[in-house]
């Protein structure tokens, strides 16, 4: 009877950072494939534009690795990540507002997507970034945290450094205005 | 149904849609590439750098905060002690004075005075030195 062949141990996150940490550049890359379109999905629902959705996702990967000395195992690295991208995001804004560039106009992508893109992502979804748009960051973050990634309060409260009793009223604040937004 | 009652469920499956396609059209492979090109191309930043990096509000601040710190070392290294209750002291007398008695005491303070009193203990707007009712002046002008 054949023996089946072993199964190669995935690393963990907590292996490949380290092993980032030691010099192992394919180390970053792999945590680079593992969180990339996580990362992107979370950036373009909070906002950020498509054309510099690649630039945002490289730009939070470089932040992250840098400080990765910074990262406790709090939460998952995948949380500590996208609370990094929401910086980044902030960030660009900002920028592009002191620029006076139009593409992050309107603070966000809220209203001014690409026409074909909302055509085809359907009336609901276009509603929703728009009320996502305009939510308080925190509201908007948390929301996406719990709602589209799927996590628990506790660890949404200490990706974003406050308790899971706040996590809660911020994502029940942001449920009911986007309702209010959607009716 | 009316759109007030869409269910929580709802807006978590629209909430799920969200970013999708975009994600999709990352090309993650490039993108992986490009990063590790990038940590390999930019040396980690130093201390300093990375602190002038920081927003302007942040340079700001901590600008302020060193400033501050200095002074406040600076003033306690100089300041013979107790002179800090003096100031307070006077501080409360001023407050009773009208702007005609503040600004007459201005013009007397700005001729030059003797020298300071040595214990602060019993002090009044007369222990003080000329440097010093002017200080306190401006700080109530101010």
């Amino acid at each position: 009877m054949p023996h089946a062949e072993p199964v190669a141990a995935v690393p963990t996150d907590a292996a490949l950072i380290a092993a980032w940490q030691g010099g192992d550049e394919q180390a970053a890359a792999e945590l680079v494939r593992r969180h990339a379109r996580a990362l992107a999905r979370f950036l373009a629902s909070a906002g950020a534009p498509d054309a510099d959705l690649d630039d945002l996702v490289q730009e939070t990967f470089i932040r992250a690795f840098r400080g990765v000395g910074r990262f406790r195992g709090q939460c998952r690295f995948r949380t500590w990540l996208l609370t990094i991208g929401g910086n980044v995001l902030k960030d660009a804004v900002r920028r592009a507002r002191r620029a006076k560039v139009v593409p992050l106009a309107d603070e966000l992508r809220a209203t001014d997507g690409d026409p074909h893109e909302r055509a085809v992502a359907g009336e609901a979804e276009g509603r929703l970034l728009d009320g996502l748009g305009r939510l308080s960051r925190m509201q908007r973050e948390v929301f996406l945290l719990r709602a589209q990634q799927g996590l628990a309060y506790d660890e949404i409260a200490a990706a974003l450094g406050t308790s899971p009793g706040a996590a809660r009223v911020h994502y029940h604040h942001a449920v009911k205005r986007l309702k209010e937004y959607l009716s | 149904m009316n759109r007030d009652e869409l269910p929580d469920a709802k807006l978590q499956e629209l909430a799920q849609r969200l970013g999708v396609r975009a994600a999709e059209r990352l090309d993650v492979e490039r993108t992986a590439q490009a990063v590790v090109t990038r940590l390999r191309e930019t040396p980690r930043a130093s201390v300093v750098t990375r602190l002038w990096m920081q927003p302007a509000w942040l340079k700001v601040a901590a600008t302020v905060v060193l400033l501050l710190g200095a002074g406040a070392v600076t003033r306690g290294l100089w300041r013979p002690p107790g002179s800090a209750a003096a100031g307070e002291a006077a501080a409360a007398a001023l407050n009773e004075l009208t702007t005609d008695q503040l600004q007459q005491l201005l013009e007397i303070v700005d001729q030059p005075t003797e020298a300071a009193p040595e214990s602060p203990a019993d002090a009044s707007l007369e222990d003080l030195t000329a440097p010093q009712l002017r200080e306190l002046l401006r700080s109530l002008e101010g």
